[in-house]
């Protein structure tokens, strides 16, 4: 049957035009021999129609008009990807892109907005306050008076007039609380001086402070509210420990260990050996330094606490050196970006 | 300070190892930082908080460890067998600063034999850091070291008229103390003197002329009680640190004073022989009235936040010293005259609390009514001035506030910081942080052209922080913010030279991000910035900032091998910003046309833009840069500018005809108001 014979020629050009793909010299090949003027295939198949019987010829005429259609359909798209295909260059997508300038913050400052954020959700407001300070606030209200040995431990920078640089953020808790009656919650971040410089110490570096003043504030409240801020800022699994110290202005007086970050406890040569690191100074407001702010110490109890912010940016970013965070070097201050928050 | 395990165990009853004893003294807070073995021996070096002077020394410390249950104190075993002749009749004792010296006991000893001391001795001392001199000397230290009281023993031969007198230096006074070293005298100070001149520094140090010798055979030992303030006060201003100052400025045991002469008197005459004179000379042998306080127990509970048992705290109170007497729910106690530490209830608390256990008191975060918390001060503003420098791609640096006197200066040509006088330290660690800084601009230079010299590409840094200034009464502190940019800006295959452009581009969204959004910029020359290149940036009619190329001198100053970009704002003018409303989007569209003008250099793009605007119609929504080109085709001193000028109505479309009246009109009125031609 003639009619046959047109699908068997479909089936031909459609194989022919698939194995010629996207090459165009194949392509044309496929075009002479179906589509040619001189001896193309659909050449032969129209000369067949006029030898067919007359009630053959609609049929027949009808599918071969359908085939002249596809072919050349077919044809043109094969011809248009073939082209398309020639022109296309391959880009190099492994080369780097150009990227735009990404800021980042201070180590110290993402540390110490996280640390704000924390006590922002328990309540806390954060407190500023001069980082010239005088005698009084600096010293003397924090149960301090001039010639104590205390004043050792803090090495202070003077300025002409008796001035001197706050050796911690401690004045602003007195400022705080000659300003504002209890209850009080507030953190201090702030930039803080001391007379040291070596491996270790700073001349200028930061700290924050807590206070919070009230009625029957207990030394279980300091504990329970530090251990939820160490557990926050580092792992809920690290264990908190509490040892009796010595501050001025805090009595009884703690210093705080949490296991050591590095080894978790096993002992390293950051917490030399201990398994524990030493992170917070605490203790409850000493009644001195209340009635030095003219608050009364029947009346209130209130608690501390400090840390110094580049200690902790140490211990949680794993830094080398603390001399790093004021070297101003980009390769190291770029490595942590605009931080993650906890 | 360092200790022997040895000597600790010599005042304590028991058999608590040694492990259990670090333990329990470091939980009480007397911190076992280190331990050594030493033959037999070990050696520790314990952490002791500066309030507890009774505790630097191996007896105040066993007495620790007996409250915290590791056995019992032993009592203190003196067996002095005194001569015939009195102590009186060989030397006098005079205090007439009886403030500065409040007791003085002396004793007299006769006949020793100057030896070095048994190896016992010498070792005991050497463990602890104590140079072993002689026996006598010995003698004194081992006591101090022993029981925590400083003694001094002076060569009798040497005390003009066998007399001690304690007196305020006078004027000009000098002494040569044993260290060698002449000391100049204020008549603050308190001294040892004999008839004729100063012997001793009171409670510091003793002098060269009067110390024990090889031929010493006769020795007054001191064994006094010094005002702690007048110590500390001389041995700051000497420079001078001992065991002895160490003690008394901290405040020592004024009954002590009394029983470490006789200890320190049986220890010479055992290891030196020589005859103890009969009593001792004593300036005050009464005690003032021992301190009592009043420990209420409930609030002792309601301090800590737990149950804690009477009988604890009534044994541990013992234990220290304390002489508790119960009374109902309330106990006196009576402060021992050692414990200067002791004033008020609470430090009683404290003493309980060490002992029963920092770890034993239950955690319960506090049931308080929260009200939110806010960021109070300069905190906003300065979060927000660190937010936009990351916002625009700088890494925020922390440089040091102290800076050179010289870095100060040249960085001082700028509106920003001729507003006081600079702040100098007047203790500084070294002469590279000398003043209090003014600017930023030159410490943040000097850390941007360290990241060039190590061969950085592009360094682009920001900071925020304080700059101070004299004032005549508190020096004054302002907030800052500062950008460094330098180096090559672009993708890496478009790598271009920042400039000026760049810069400005950079604090413009700073300005906007802190609420400057009036800013101006005014051509200024300001010796900080390289000539030519200067801005003064301006909110009103106040200059806010400054920005340009870094001047050379002050590069040079901080070794910077290419040119800097930088910029400082005062962040007293910034603001917090507000929720800014949305504006509606255009509902019409825009009709857009450009336009290229020729004019002079010396017209800037603002004059050119102010006259575009003022030319144009209401409906001129914005204008914008598109080009600016000199050089070939354009006469010398001549730019051509492409501006583009976006028309539109709020409320309907423009039709060309009306866009292009409006475009020939502007032309029109743009020569008439600027001298400026048209392609």
């Amino acid at each position: 049957m003639a009619i046959e014979l047109l699908q068997q020629a479909r089936q031909e050009f459609e194989a022919a035009l698939a194995a010629a793909g996207s090459d165009a010299g194949r392509i044309e090949e496929v075009r002479v021999r179906f589509a040619g003027r001189r001896s193309g295939l659909l050449r032969d198949l129209e000369e067949r129609l006029k030898t067919l019987p007359r009630e053959e010829k609609p049929a027949y005429g009808k599918a071969l008009n359908e085939f002249k259609r596809l072919v050349e359909e077919r044809l043109g798209a094969a011809a248009e990807a073939a082209t398309r295909a020639a022109a296309a260059v391959r880009l190099d997508v492994t080369l780097p892109g150009r990227r735009p300038p990404v800021g980042a913050l201070h180590p110290v400052t993402l540390v110490r907005r996280e640390i704000e954020e924390i006590f922002l959700r328990m309540g806390y407001s954060v407190a500023d306050g001069p980082e010239v300070e005088d005698d009084w606030h600096n010293f003397e209200a924090l149960n301090m008076p001039p010639d104590h040995p205390a004043r050792d431990a803090q090495d202070t920078f003077y300025l002409p007039g008796g001035w001197l640089l706050r050796t911690h953020t401690s004045p602003v808790q007195i400022r705080t609380m000659e300003s504002q009656k209890p209850p009080i919650r507030v953190i201090i971040p702030g930039r803080v001086y001391r007379r040291d410089s070596d491996l270790r110490h700073s001349p200028m570096f930061h700290q924050v402070e807590g206070l919070v003043v009230d009625e029957n504030v207990t030394f279980g409240h300091l504990k329970a509210t530090l251990e939820a801020f160490v557990h926050v800022l580092f792992d809920p699994s690290l264990e908190v420990r509490f040892r009796p110290s010595f501050f001025p202005f805090t009595e009884p007086s703690a210093e705080v260990d949490i296991t050591c970050v590095l080894c978790l406890g096993r002992g390293c040569a950051m917490c030399s050996g201990s398994g524990w690191i030493e992170i917070l100074g605490a203790g409850m407001v000493d009644p001195r330094v209340f009635r030095a702010c003219g608050l009364d110490p029947a009346r209130y109890t209130g608690f501390a606490f400090g840390c110094g912010l580049d200690r902790v940016a140490v211990l949680k970013y794993r830094l080398p050196d603390l001399r790093l965070l004021f070297s101003g070097d980009e390769r190291f201050l770029r490595q942590l970006g605009t931080g993650v928050t906890a | 300070m360092k200790i022997s395990l040895a000597w600790l165990r010599d005042h304590l009853e028991g058999d608590t190892t040694a492990d259990e004893l670090a333990r329990r003294l470091t939980a009480v807070g007397m911190n076992v930082e280190l331990r050594e073995e030493a033959g037999a021996d070990e050696t520790w070096d314990v952490d002791i908080t500066s309030n507890r002077p009774d505790a630097m020394n191996h007896r105040g410390l066993a007495r620790e460890a007996a409250a915290a249950g590791c056995g019992r104190l032993r009592a203190l075993d003196v067996r002095l067998q005194e001569g015939a002749t009195a102590a009186g009749e060989l030397a006098r004792i005079e205090v007439l600063d009886p403030q500065g010296c409040p007791r003085y006991c002396a004793r007299v000893i006769r006949g020793v034999r100057v030896a070095p001391s048994p190896a016992w001795l010498a070792e005991r001392l050497a463990a602890c850091g104590v140079r072993p001199i002689n026996n006598v000397v010995d003698a004194t230290n081992y006591v101090l070291l022993d029981v925590g009281h400083p003694l001094h023993a002076f060569d009798l031969r040497f005390l003009a008229g066998s007399l001690v007198r304690v007196r305020t230096a006078s004027a000009g006074e000098r002494l040569t103390t044993l260290d060698g070293v002449e000391r100049q005298l204020l008549p603050s100070d308190v001294v040892i003197a004999d008839a004729e001149k100063a012997v001793a520094l009171a409670g510091i140090m003793g002098g060269a002329d009067s110390e024990i010798r090889s031929d010493t055979t006769d020795v007054l030992l001191e064994s006094a009680y010094f005002d702690p303030a007048s110590v500390r006060r001389t041995a700051r201003r000497l420079g001078l640190a001992t065991e002895a100052s160490h003690r008394f400025e901290r405040g020592a045991d004024r009954a002590m004073a009394r029983q470490a002469v006789d200890l320190a008197a049986e220890l010479i005459v055992r290891l030196a022989g020589g005859e103890v004179a009969a009593g001792v000379l004593d300036s005050a042998p009464g005690l003032p009235p021992a301190r009592r306080i009043v420990l209420d127990r409930a609030k002792l509970c309601a301090f800590a936040g737990c149950e804690i048992p009477p009988s604890f705290v009534f044994s541990v109170l013992a234990a220290l010293g304390c002489d508790p007497r119960d009374a109902g729910d309330e106990m006196t106690c009576t402060v021992p005259s050692w414990r200067v530490d002791l004033e008020l209830a609470e430090d009683l608390y404290e003493e309980v609390l060490r002992h029963w256990g920092y770890d034993r008191v239950p955690s319960t975060l506090p049931q308080v009514v929260v009200r939110p918390g806010a960021r109070l001060g300069s905190w906003p503003v300065t979060d927000q001035a660190r937010d936009a420098l990351v916002h625009t791609g700088l890494a925020e640096a922390v440089t040091y506030a102290f800076i050179t006197a010289e870095l100060d200066a040249a960085t001082a040509g700028s509106p920003l910081v001729d507003r006081g006088e600079p702040v100098l330290l007047s203790n500084p660690l070294s002469a590279r942080m000398a003043v209090m800084r003014r600017s930023i601009l030159g410490g943040l230079a000097e850390a941007a052209a360290g990241n060039l010299r190590r061969g950085a590409d592009s360094v682009l840094l920001g900071e925020v922080g304080r700059v101070f200034f004299g004032a005549g009464g508190r020096p004054r502190e302002e907030e800052r913010l500062a950008v460094v940019m330098g180096g090559r800006r672009g993708g890496w295959d478009r790598r271009a030279e920042t400039d000026f452009l760049d810069l400005k581009g950079t604090l413009e969204a700073i300005l906007e991000a802190l609420g400057i959004e009036d800013a101006s910029w005014r051509p200024a020359d300001l010796p900080v910035l390289a000539a030519g290149t200067g801005a003064a940036i301006f909110a009103g009619e106040a200059c806010v900032g400054v920005a340009g190329r870094l001047a050379e001198p002050v590069a040079a100053l901080v070794d910077c091998p290419q040119p800097l970009w930088v910029a400082e704002i005062d962040l007293g003018r910034a603001a917090r910003r507000g929720v800014p409303a949305v504006r509606p989007l255009p509902r019409f569209p825009a009709v857009v046309a450009d336009l290229t003008v020729r004019h002079a250099r010396s017209v800037t793009y603002a004059e050119l833009v102010a006259a575009v605007r003022a030319a144009g119609p209401e409906w001129l929504e914005a204008v914008q840069p598109v080009v600016q080109f000199e050089g070939a085709g354009v006469a010398a001193g001549e730019v051509k500018t492409t501006l583009r000028l976006v028309y539109r109505l709020a409320e309907r479309s423009l039709t060309q005809d009306e866009v292009n009246a409006a475009h020939f009109a502007l032309m029109e009125e743009l020569a008439r108001r600027l001298p400026v031609s048209f392609q």
